[in-house]
């Protein structure tokens, strides 16, 4: 035990060592590698972002319909009757024109403006809860409503989230397969830095396989080099990533204010952050792992 | 102890180095393989290292069958053996004391151990005063002497060594061969090639003589 701890501390000061002793190469091999990771960790969230608002938006089937201006009370009545009566109908709310109205008054703070109109410009409307989502339910829907008469517009307003909440789902399957490409890249980036070492150490690990050391005692400071390279690759990832929200957050959160959201961009948490990193490690080591693997394969000496 | 027994060693293009050999080296007998160039003297060694395997026949090192050996047994084994190699094998871009210290490494000895074991080989050889040069700076013997004193600093049963004289002048040559005898006065079992008829004179020792891969006598 003691013996491999040494054998380990040995590892993991001369991997050290390597990487301070080329400083330009060092720096510039964690910068390819980071970047590398930045972009799919970026993506994801900016994803992760938009599926939260995405989220958090109504995306409930309902179909509102507005009926036109000179409709009267009793036609009114009859409407609502007969869309109760429709099959693919599970609920209608009626919402008067004076509801609308002063609904409009209180959400969008154009009390002044709307009480300098000499008629109410909102026609009556109903908010209709479909039994069922599907687009051929939806569909049938529309046009029964349609067929009716008096009515003016139908509106579909949740269609916009459902289009929002795939589109969500789609990018999430881009930036895993994104994730998995540039995974790849990683694990080449850093096999091939591992294998730029294994040349410039040919004649030591040579010698040091004749005098008794292991595939693993060889090995093993090239997993530290790699694991190393790939945390330090992770760091750099997640903090050009933090340094984007810091840069970028205050201007999305005006843009999305003025469109009367409180949306904002939020970065990766700690244990996100955390996870990136250690990944990031773990790609290095595989890296390091399959280069040196391959050389000591083609070198056998048996 | 060594034992070869009808020992082949055949390369893929077909060429026997090695045309069943058989003999045996006992525990702390110093034995000098001779021949012209070409014989096998330094496949034998190879063999007897396990840096080869016999093609036929077997090769026992202290009672283990070399060929049977898997990777990480092979490397214990060489743990046990002290190698000098005949183009030296050093590392130009480590010092004498780091050089010396690659076996000790190898088998995770603490630092303050390394040390003090580095410093007595380096001892041994008369290389103390060297420590912290760079191997290139050292002359042909020296470098020799170097390669000796890693190949000691495990404190191995066994030394294999190829050629150690080969390229010296004479007093380094009888220098070495001095060496090797000091081991041998300690117990340590010796192997060598070597064409030095003034070393092998020096050493008195038993011969084995190849010729076109078979034993001479």
């Amino acid at each position: 035990m003691k013996a491999w701890l040494i054998s380990h501390r040995q590892a993991c000061r001369r991997a050290i060592r390597r990487l301070l002793s080329q400083p330009t190469v060092t720096l510039l091999s964690v910068l390819v590698i980071g970047i590398a990771i930045t972009l799919p960790l970026g993506l994801y969230v900016t994803f992760a972002n938009v599926s939260a608002a995405a989220s958090r938006a109504n995306t409930e089937p309902n179909v509102n319909v507005y009926l036109a201006l000179n409709v009267s009370e009793q036609e009114t009545r009859d409407l609502e009757r007969k869309l109760k009566a429709l099959h693919e109908v599970d609920r209608v709310i009626f919402i008067s024109r004076e509801t609308a109205l002063s609904e409009m008054k209180r959400i969008a703070n154009l009390a002044d403006l709307l009480s300098s109109l000499e008629t109410n410009p909102l026609p009556h409307a109903f908010s209709i809860r479909p039994k069922a989502g599907d687009p051929v339910t939806l569909e049938a829907l529309k046009k029964d409503i349609a067929a009716l008469p008096k009515i003016d517009i139908i509106a579909m307003d949740f269609e916009w989230a459902q289009k929002l909440k795939r589109f969500a789902v789609f990018a999430e399957r881009i930036v895993l397969l994104l994730g998995l490409l540039l995974a790849a890249a990683v694990v080449f980036v850093t096999g091939n830095t591992i294998r730029l070492q294994i040349l410039t150490q040919k004649d030591e690990i040579e010698v040091s396989q004749l005098i008794g050391a292991t595939r693993r005692f060889i090995r093993r400071p090239f997993l530290y080099f790699g694991t190393f390279q790939g945390l330090l690759a992770g760091l750099v990832a997640v903090f050009a990533v933090m340094v984007f929200i810091w840069w970028a957050g205050a201007e999305v959160r005006a843009l999305t204010a003025s469109y009367g959201s409180d949306f904002s961009l939020q970065a990766p948490t700690g244990q996100q952050s955390l996870s990136v990193v250690l990944l990031a490690g773990l790609l290095g080591w595989l890296g390091a792992f399959l280069s040196v693997w391959m050389y000591l394969r083609r070198v056998s000496s048996r | 102890m060594i034992v070869f027994s009808n020992t082949v060693k055949r390369y893929p293009n077909g060429f026997e180095a090695l045309k069943g050999v058989s003999f045996t080296i006992e525990k702390g007998e110093i034995v000098a393989v001779t021949g012209h160039s070409g014989a096998g003297k330094s496949t034998l060694l190879r063999l007897a290292a396990g840096i080869e395997l016999a093609s036929q026949g077997s090769v026992l090192l202290n009672n283990q069958n070399v060929s049977q050996l898997k990777e990480a047994g092979l490397a214990v084994m060489r743990r046990n053996l002290g190698l000098v190699f005949q183009d030296h094998k050093l590392l130009f871009d480590r010092t004498v004391f780091e050089n010396v210290a690659l076996p000790l490494s190898i088998a995770a000895f603490s630092r303050l151990e390394t040390g003090r074991r580095v410093r007595a080989a380096l001892d041994k050889v008369g290389l103390l005063n060297h420590e912290k040069a760079d191997p290139i700076t050292l002359s042909g013997g020296e470098q020799q002497r170097l390669c000796i004193a890693r190949a000691i600093v495990n404190r191995p049963a066994t030394l294999i060594a190829d050629e150690p004289t080969g390229n010296l002048d004479q007093a380094y040559a009888e220098k070495i061969i001095d060496l090797f005898k000091s081991f041998n006065d300690v117990g340590v079992t010796v192997l060598l090639a070597t064409h030095d008829d003034v070393g092998l004179a020096r050493l008195r020792c038993r011969r084995i003589t190849l010729e076109s891969g078979k034993l001479a006598r």
